[in-house]
């Protein structure tokens, strides 16, 4: 850890052993200076370079507690030039082997490095990659992007998606599908047993579901593989590693099927435990509590899918079966299987890549539709048991914590007002409660937007990048013709353009909120290497 | 990385850097090279950037050809048919090295500054100076003593000098300059140039520099490596902050206070050095390809016997015609060695080394009944040499026709080089970024190298926009939502008029002999009206170095060949009054200078528009332009203009705007945009907002061996990239359509007019609205006939365009000829019927000989001679009208 603290100094001041032309980016030299140059001979933070040659040695622990006055580093001297700024690559960047749109992307690839852009992220599909049969990867296409992406001297942030697409159309792989002909309880159920081939169920996380094997085993040997066909550019190129983790590759169950239709208030989407094996687990469950009649099924109460919440009484404001002892019951345990399977995949990954330097990375929803209620509906359904009463995402956030892994935050465009009225929502609220319970376990947090996007989606962005809600990186979503299109590019180059200038007064502070700049983000960079370290 | 020998050090003050990088020189192009050679620490690595320029080197016929014949391996040439030589011309990479030396000159008082390369060439040190204080980017003439012999000084701020050999046996040509490390001198500039071939080793201002500042001349043997490159990494902290527009001063400041402190406390010295890296040129090398035919006395059989001198692996693609039309077939076996069929169109044969010289060749026996031979050269999966474009064709049936029946003195194949577009742009990106990354200097600079990054950032991502956009809809947009536009919309959309107008081309390339076309023309004004044409296009006003006007030189003297600048202004008065709108034609891609520099090359501008050579691009060696590199194509005649240049932009929409206003012209022609980049005229359509706007995007069709390909795809996408680019403001000239319609009509092959989708195949088949169909224009056909339309078929083409969507355009000769009763009557069914730009084709048949299409369900047309009636269905079609291997239906 001392070593990484004193390193991560001198990197910071020695630019000539960081600074190839590569970095040539509109970010980078602004940190230096405003860290340095401008308190050269401060007294709380003298010149690294010096102190590096004295030993003076201060040890992580010593610049968080000691230093860091933790909640009161206050939001206007933060600058934003720490938050890497990724772009996602097109879904379906690689169809079969191959690349589409090469050109484009290395046009794309090449506009994003001379923007000062970090690297991007990279999703890669499960039903791509093994597509035919079990064991058998195809990762060729992928490496070609992989390799891409270092000539352009980006970094890389790959997504592994267990899940399938529906736009563009990326089903999970043909032999899965297969075996889910004739066995579709490896699928989620809604009530009324429709089943969802987006993802498996959680459900059958451990049992051998898939030609002997299970889902677990069949994600290892993915990661494993991955691995060895990645080694060269895993701790280089690659710096990140995303774990799917459920439908559209987030923390989630599938509560709402299909797309909400803009401009309409989203229902409170259903509860899926209808698969036998869910509905196995909660018997089992309902057993061990001593309340059997309680494990033969969920809610009977709950509204549909479309259906507002009200249209029931389980999430009603005051009285709902979501406040009684059975709604605890059923609403602890539905929450604790997806937590307990967040766990499964991320200490996986974590132990697949535990000698490797990239940061594993897992998303969780922005479920902020009905937010404004006390029993919080959308957020009870896709398996996050938070409501007024009850703050749910603590478990969440030391989930990851156990896990070393950071935190993927979507939907960081959407702000409170142009949500429509009548679903009060908040995704501003829960973005915020979300923050604060991974900063206070040490969760670093990725930030995403919405890929439906925002009206003012970008000022949002750059809002909660001051914010506490967002501390480690940001992932654009996503590279394409509407990306690059006139009406949108002008305004994304204006937008990392304007991340690299200081908030207004910033340059005026006095010495001793300086120090804090420097000491907080001093903080930032050791937390980063740390980890890195005992990853 | 570089190895840095360290130990040296103490003995003796020179640093040996040797960082594995390699410099390309291209020698028709450009060389941008900026190193990190001040960075021993830095990935530092050599990046350079070339655009593709489309030179053609001719290799004099020399008299190595004798040789060569006098070689010929022919056991007897008494039976020879057929004998000839090629000269090709190809470009190899020549090896080298280029070093820079820094160390103390023989008396040890003096310093000296020695720079050689070792390759073969004419290479000029174009130099200068900087002195201590100096703020801008610009350079100093050094003192005369520091001159060496034979140094030419260039205008005010830099001097020439050559390189030379100091004896005869020397590798490197050298040059030395002595200088007192006392003066005032801060740095010495230069960059190095290939008078031979034009290279340039230089990166637009960021040159090599060599710093000399905050040396002191003692203290020699104590002083670290590290301190000395202090200096260096001063220069990068520099560049990390070179992209912060807003902070720059402030960041300036700082880092000049830090630098200016670690000069106090530490005593630095002047340090030599001697850095050394291979480079390598691209030098075109003549070589010569032998053919000799013979017949065999005893088979009968028809020997063809190639030999050539070009050293490698040569392959030839070949095969063998059977007439005048050079239709490649693959002969019957026997194949010499090493022969493999390549796709069923051609065979592949390795050349077999000669025992003798350094040559390969093959016999290839063919039968007798063969017309000729056909064949190309291919020297990498990349590299092919043609024959002017053109396959190398040896007549077999011909008897003994003469050597040299290709004219050899201007008979040279072009290299076709593979450097493919991306690559040329990442080059070009790294270089503009480590040219940053060396330059250690000023605001100004900063701020533009700022704006040239968000340049080639817009414009990649125009380049991805545009890829993305054509593969989500592989029918752009507008083909859908065209349903929905088929009603007569009066909206006019800008540059594209009301989508109901139709063209005429109001010149040819004679017109400006009468020296008053403008009043001739005006005398017409109200017949071209009333044959139906909305538009007309009138020839470049301005003063021009050629009487045709493409040539334009002062841009605000509008007395032309054609006319005063009051006849034009009388004659667009006219046209308003027929109901015509008026474009202008208008040059925007190059200029003629009006004075010459101090190397006595064109490129400084006089009139109104007094430019100076920063208005030049850079990579023309010819006009020694000081702008940036082309963002397109070169146009080689006249100094191109560098749109990049923010004072050029703003004049040109000045202009622009002047036209629109004083002469009152509504649109514009735009001349050769494959010249610049689309963004630029998107910036100037938007400032002169005309009614009309078409370019001209002239680009070659693809072909194999000679025949076009039915997909033209690729052709298309190039033009309606560019009309991207221009963000749609402008259309562009269909190009593809005329050539297809060539090889449609003239080989009979109707069933081109149909692309995959059962579309058009042009770029109306995929952005109608934007595309301006035509058969001729003054380049293509008139007197100067470039590409002249098939002869005789010239009103199935209009028959064609006109009752298409798409902007037709018809050529002024075409309406004052024989033809015009029927383009007329073309035109008037076209407005009967509201055809407009965005109209609905239903391509019915496209056979052999006939293609019939339905246009919005109201016209009906088909051309060929094959047979075609419309449907008699619930429509009840009615002859319009009927020509030549053509006919026009109408609903009644």
């Amino acid at each position: 850890m001392e070593v990484s603290v004193i390193r991560s100094c001198s990197q910071a001041t020695n630019p000539k052993t960081e600074l190839g032309f590569s970095d040539s980016r509109f970010s980078f030299g602004k940190f230096n200076e405003k860290l340095f140059s401008r308190k050269p001979n401060s007294v709380s933070f003298e010149s690294p370079l010096r102190r590096g040659k004295s030993g003076l040695r201060i040890t992580a622990q010593a610049a968080q507690s000691d230093r860091l006055p933790k909640s009161k580093s206050s939001t206007k001297s933060k600058t934003l030039n720490r938050i890497r700024l990724f772009a996602g690559l097109p879904l379906d960047v690689v169809s079969g082997g191959t690349v589409n749109q090469f050109r484009a992307i290395s046009a794309g690839l090449k506009a994003l490095k001379l923007l000062g852009l970090e690297g991007v992220e990279l999703p890669i599909w499960w039903g791509v990659v093994e597509h035919e049969s079990m064991g058998k990867y195809n990762w060729s296409g992928y490496l070609t992007i992989a390799e891409m992406v270092r000539k352009a001297g980006l970094k890389l942030n790959v997504t592994l998606c267990f899940h399938a697409s529906s736009q563009p159309k990326i089903p999970l792989p043909e032999w899965v599908l297969d075996i889910g002909k004739t066995k579709s309880n490896i699928f989620f159920k809604d009530r009324a047993g429709k089943p969802y081939r987006g993802c498996l169920s959680l459900a059958v996380d451990e049992l051998a579901v898939l030609n002997g094997k299970t889902p677990m085993e069949v994600y290892q040997d993915f990661c494993e593989s991955f691995k060895s066909a990645f080694s060269a550019f895993i701790g280089s190129t690659i710096t990140g590693i995303t774990m799917g983790l459920g439908p559209d590759g987030e923390l989630r169950y599938p509560s709402h099927r299909g797309f909400a239709k803009s401009g309409t208030v989203p229902g409170a989407g259903e509860f899926q435990c209808y698969d036998k094996n869910m509905l196995h687990l909660l018997k089992q469950h309902a057993e061990a509590c001593g309340k059997p009649k309680w494990g033969l099924g969920g809610p009977h109460n709950a509204p549909a899918y479309s259906e507002l919440p009200t249209a029931n009484t389980f999430f009603k404001d005051h009285g709902g079966s979501w406040e009684s002892p059975y709604g605890d019951f059923f609403l602890s345990w539905y929450s604790s299987q997806l937590i307990a399977h967040g766990d499964r995949l991320l200490s996986l990954a974590s132990s697949v890549f535990s000698d490797s330097a990239v940061n594993i990375f897992g998303k969780v929803p922005l479920m902020h539709s009905w937010h404004g209620t006390r029993s919080h509906p959308s957020e009870l359904t896709a398996g996050f048991y938070n409501t007024a009463t009850r703050k749910g995402y603590k478990e969440v956030a030391e989930m990851f914590a156990r896990n070393s892994c950071k935190i993927i935050l979507p939907g960081m465009d959407q702000s409170d007002k142009y949500q429509l009225k009548e679903s009060l929502s908040s995704p501003e609220l829960l973005l915020a409660e979300i923050g604060t319970a991974c900063n206070k376990h040490g969760v670093g947090i990725s930030g995403q937007n919405s890929t439906v996007g925002a009206p003012d989606g970008l000022k949002q962005i750059k809002k909660n990048m001051l914010s506490e809600n967002l501390n480690d990186s940001f992932i654009f979503q996503r590279i394409g013709a509407q990306f690059f299109a006139p009406e949108h590019f002008p305004l994304f180059i204006e937008f990392v353009r304007k991340l690299n200038q200081p908030e207004p007064h910033s340059g005026n502070l006095p010495t001793k909120e300086g120090t804090t700049t420097a000491t907080d983000s001093v903080h930032t960079r050791s937390n980063l290497s740390i980890h890195m370290q005992s990853a | 990385m570089a190895a840095v020998t360290i130990d040296s050090l103490l003995q003796n003050p020179t640093l040996v850097f040797r960082p594995k990088a390699k410099v390309m020189l291209k020698p028709p192009r450009s060389l941008d090279c900026s190193r990190n050679r001040k960075l021993p620490l830095s990935r530092g690595s050599c990046l350079c950037s070339f655009n593709p320029r489309r030179t053609i080197h001719v290799v004099r016929a020399s008299s190595s050809e004798t040789a060569l014949i006098g070689n010929f391996d022919i056991s007897s040439s008494d039976d020879i048919l057929y004998k000839d030589i090629f000269p090709v011309k190809r470009i190899e990479k020549v090896e080298g090295k280029f070093f820079i030396r820094l160390d103390r000159s023989k008396d040890q008082h003096d310093w000296q500054l020695t720079v050689g390369c070792s390759l073969p060439g004419k290479w000029i040190l174009h130099w200068g100076v900087s002195y201590l204080g100096d703020s801008g980017s610009e350079w100093d003439q050094p003192p005369k003593g520091m001159r060496p012999p034979g140094s030419i000084p260039i205008k005010d701020y830099a001097i020439e000098t050559p390189l030379k050999k100091l004896s005869e046996g020397d590798i490197f040509h050298e040059v030395k300059i002595d200088f007192n490390p006392s003066s005032e001198i801060a740095a010495i500039h230069f960059v190095l140039k290939d008078e031979e071939t034009g290279a340039w080793y230089q990166h637009r201002g960021m040159d090599f520099k060599v710093p000399l500042v905050d040396y002191l001349e003692d203290d020699g043997n104590t002083v670290g490596a590290k301190r000395g490159f202090g200096v260096w990494s001063g220069a990068l902290q520099q560049f990390s902050n070179v992209l912060l527009k807003s902070e720059a001063s402030h960041a300036d400041s700082q880092n000049n206070s830090i630098e200016s402190k670690d000069s106090k406390n530490k005593n630095r010295c002047l340090e030599g050095f001697y850095e050394e890296q291979s480079i390598v040129k691209e030098v075109s090398v003549g070589n010569l390809v032998s053919v000799a035919v013979r017949k065999s006395p005893e088979t009968g059989k028809v020997i063809v016997c190639l030999e050539t001198d070009i050293p490698g692996d040569v392959v030839v693609h070949w095969g063998v015609c059977r007439d005048d039309a050079k239709i490649w077939e693959i002969p019957a076996a026997p194949y010499p060695p090493e022969t493999t069929v390549f796709k069923n169109k051609a065979l592949r044969t390795l050349l077999q080394p000669k025992a003798t010289g350094n040559r390969s060749g093959a016999l290839f026996t063919l039968d007798e009944e063969h017309f000729g031979f056909l064949f190309v050269l291919k020297l990498d999966e990349n590299t092919w040499l043609k024959f002017k474009e053109n396959d190398f064709y040896v007549p077999l049936l011909g008897t003994s026709s003469v050597p040299g029946q290709y004219g050899q003195s201007d008979s040279t194949s072009e290299e076709i080089s593979s450097k493919s577009y991306t690559d040329g742009i990442i080059n070009e990106i790294r270089n503009l970024v480590s040219g940053l990354s060396s330059e250690k200097s000023q605001k100004t600079k900063k701020k533009e190298v700022q704006e040239s990054i968000l340049q080639e950032i817009e414009q990649l991502a125009a380049e991805a926009y545009s890829i993305f956009r054509s593969s989500i809809t592989t029918v752009p947009e507008e083909v859908v939502s065209e349903t929905e536009t088929t009603k007569p919309a009066v909206k006019i959309s800008s540059g594209t008029g009301t989508g109901f107008e139709i063209l005429c081309q109001g010149f040819n390339w004679e017109s400006h002999k009468s020296r008053r076309w403008y009043m001739e023309l005006k005398e017409k004004a109200s017949e071209i009206s009333s044959l139906g044409f909305t538009v007309i296009w009138l020839p470049p006003p301005t003063e021009s170095v050629s009487p045709e006007g493409y040539m334009p030189k002062d841009l605000y003297n509008l007395n032309s060949r054609y006319g005063t600048i009051d006849e034009l202004k009388e004659l667009v008065k006219s046209l308003h009054e027929v109901g015509m709108k008026v474009l202008g034609d208008v040059v925007l891609n190059h200029r003629c200078a009006h004075f010459k520099n101090q190397n006595g090359v064109w490129n400084i501008f006089g009139g109104r528009l007094n430019w100076d050579d920063r208005a030049v691009v850079a990579d023309d060696p010819h006009f020694q332009g000081r702008g940036n590199k082309s963002s397109g194509d070169n146009f080689h005649a006249a100094p191109n203009i560098d749109h990049s240049q923010e004072f050029v932009r703003k004049d040109l929409k000045e202009w622009l705007g002047w036209l629109r206003e004083e002469i009152g012209y509504d649109g514009w022609r735009l001349d050769f945009v494959r010249g610049f980049w689309g963004g630029y005229v998107k910036d100037y359509l938007e400032a002169s907002e005309p009614y009309f706007a078409v370019g001209e995007y002239w680009d070659s069709l693809s072909y194999t061996y000679g025949e076009m390909d039915h997909n033209q795809d690729s052709h298309r996408q190039r033009i309606v990239d560019w009309i991207n680019a221009t963000n749609g403001t402008a259309g562009a000239f269909d190009v593809t359509t005329k050539g297809i319609l060539h090889s449609a009509l003239e080989r009979c092959e109707y069933w081109r007019l149909s692309d995959q989708k059962g579309k058009p195949p042009g770029v109306v088949g995929w952005w109608p609205s934007r595309a301006v169909t035509f058969i001729e224009n003054h380049d293509t056909g008139s007197t100067q006939g470039h590409w002249r339309f098939p002869g005789g078929k010239e009103m199935q083409g209009y028959a064609y365009i006109l009752t298409h969507p798409g902007t037709p355009a018809v050529f002024y000769d075409h309406i004052f000829s024989h033809h015009r009763s029927e383009i007329a009557s073309l035109i008037s069914v076209r407005n009967r019927n509201g055809i407009h730009c965005r109209s609905l084709v239903k391509i019915v048949k496209a056979e052999r000989d006939v293609y019939a299409a339905i246009i919005d369900e109201k016209v009906a047309m088909k051309i060929g001679p094959g047979y075609y009636e419309p449907p008699s269905g619930s429509q009840r079609w009615s002859l319009a009208l009927e020509g030549r291997d053509y006919k026009v239906w109408e609903t009644s």
